[in-house]
């Protein structure tokens, strides 16, 4: 079914937008700053950022107040938002093993550079609604954050460091399949030309990058179930900050900030032939996305790995079923375009419906209701 | 002492503002581009086979200044003209290197301090969660 435009509704459209406003605003609550939005609501704040595509927490929290906690609609906004502003720089490559780490785990090995640190995570707890968050004040934060200070000793204070890598001690062993030489690696911006399959991996990665958590988690659950041959592990989850360079007008690199990433290198064993021989061999599905959310950056790796290997059945090898359902922004519209009037174009269905039914007379008229 | 810009961009804004608003008056400045938000894209490495790609993109504040004579650049991340005018500002007297650098030395060993401290802090805090899971064969 095709679009026909329709025209009208200005006054309607927006007395609808003012509408959202008061039954947003009509309990008279007091604002939430968005300050609080973006520290106490941090974590939908990062998906915003992740799936915006735009690394700016301020603006992310802004858009998340306005479309009053719709992550979807809030990302959309960023995307939109990007557009308005011109595009001067071009980082360095950030590098995670400069990471200033808030967590780092590993499900493959019990001993890993550095140990194993949980960081900020709701793992291993049972989710039992805390009703006392009813009754937080700043009066309570307060306290919570003297008794936190009261376990750090500020004359015992450990140096910061960095952490090797989880995979470097598997390269180092040879455990690693080696790099096929056949895949494209050339890089591409999505975000400039269009993607046209097969894509490069960087493609693919970048689409990832900014892809819905939900779509990938989907896709990648898929996989784990048996649609599908990748079922990794992860070598390595990591959690933290890293440093933003750029190269100014002057030509001279600049340290611009750091942002927070979270990465993911997960873990599957493959075989490799050479020389007549199949050798067993690990490979590495690579997740990384800003901010905090582990569950993107681990379906990302799946999802990486998964699409190496295009079986021709399941859906999360295929790049373009992959890249295409799980592009939230794209996919909301396309949904949600559903809304919008098909006026014209419906009636000439059912004028069609209408005229092959009165063809077909009475009798099988009522069989066809009985079968709707 | 680390890089200038890593202090620069990581200490509080309310004391390198009023450092900046001290040694303003003794300077000629000329606002070449006064601070403005554009766009930065992140390009980032997978880590076992160096794939480059784009992350996706980082707003950022660009400001150009011109102290006494000299270009200064302030870039960082985020909608900040204040921090992009002052490290912009600082840029140029370290690149001036006259007799104003050691205030402004000794101001970036002074903040970098405070960024050390938080770091630590934090790092410690983050140090509490560390766990070493014992296999239940061990037990």
């Amino acid at each position: 079914m095709g679009y026909v435009a329709v025209k009208g509704g200005d006054d309607a459209i927006a007395h609808a937008r003012v509408l959202v406003e008061f039954y947003r605003l009509r309990e008279q609550t007091p604002p939430i700053t968005i300050q609080q939005m973006r520290t106490q609501m941090r974590l939908a704040v990062d998906k915003v950022m992740g799936e915006g595509g735009l690394y700016a927490p301020e603006y992310a929290a802004i858009a998340l107040k306005q479309s009053e906690g719709e992550v979807f609609e809030a990302a959309f906004i960023l995307r939109a938002f990007i557009t308005t502003l011109q595009r001067r720089y071009y980082s360095e490559a950030i590098d995670t093993r400069e990471m200033f780490v808030r967590r780092k785990i590993s499900a493959s090995f019990r001993e890993i550079p550095g140990g194993q640190v949980l960081g900020p995570t709701r793992d291993y707890t049972q989710r039992l609604l805390d009703t006392a968050l009813t009754e937080e004040t700043e009066e309570t934060i307060g306290r919570f954050l003297a008794e936190l200070e009261g376990h750090i000793d500020p004359q015992q204070l450990a140096a910061v460091t960095t952490y090797d890598k989880v995979i470097d001690l598997l390269r180092r062993e040879g455990l690693l399949k080696p790099v096929e030489n056949e895949e494209d690696t050339t890089l591409k911006d999505i975000t400039r030309e269009a993607i046209k399959f097969p894509a490069p991996r960087s493609a693919r990665l970048q689409m990832m990058a900014r892809a819905e958590t939900g779509g990938l988690m989907a896709l990648g659950y898929s996989s784990l179930r048996g649609f599908g041959n990748t079922h990794p592990t992860v070598c390595e989850l990591r959690y933290g900050t890293v440093p933003v360079r750029v190269k100014d007008p002057s030509g001279r690199i600049r340290y611009i900030g750091k942002i927070e990433v979270t990465e993911a290198e997960m873990i599957t064993s493959t075989t490799c032939t050479s020389k007549k021989k199949v050798l067993p061999f690990y490979t590495i599905g690579y997740g990384l996305c800003f901010g905090q959310n582990d569950t993107k950056a681990i379906c990302m790796g799946i999802l990486d790995r998964a699409m190496r290997s295009p079986d021709g059945r399941s859906p999360a090898t295929d790049q373009e079923f992959v890249l295409y359902h799980t592009e939230g922004i794209e996919a909301m519209g396309f949904v949600n375009h559903l809304k919008l009037p098909h006026y014209v174009t419906f009636q000439a269905s059912l004028s069609n419906v209408r005229a092959a039914l009165r063809r077909a007379g009475a009798a099988s008229l009522e069989t066809v209701s009985e079968t709707v | 002492m680390q890089q200038a810009d890593y202090i620069l961009c990581e200490c509080a804004l309310a004391p390198l503002e009023a450092f900046v608003r001290e040694l303003e008056p003794q300077c000629t400045v000329q606002v070449i581009r006064h601070p403005a938000v554009v766009i930065t894209m992140i390009r980032a490495e997978d880590s076992v086979e160096g794939q480059p790609f784009y992350l996706g993109e980082a707003l950022v504040t660009e400001c150009e200044l011109n102290v006494d004579g000299q270009a200064g650049f302030g870039l960082c991340l985020g909608d900040e003209p204040v921090r992009s005018y002052c490290i912009a500002f600082m840029d140029a007297l370290l690149l001036l290197a006259d007799g104003r650098l050691p205030w402004v030395q000794a101001f970036l060993e002074e903040q970098e301090a405070l960024i050390a401290d938080r770091l630590q802090t934090e790092h410690a805090h983050i140090q509490r969660t560390k766990v070493d899971f014992k296999l239940m064969e061990e037990e």
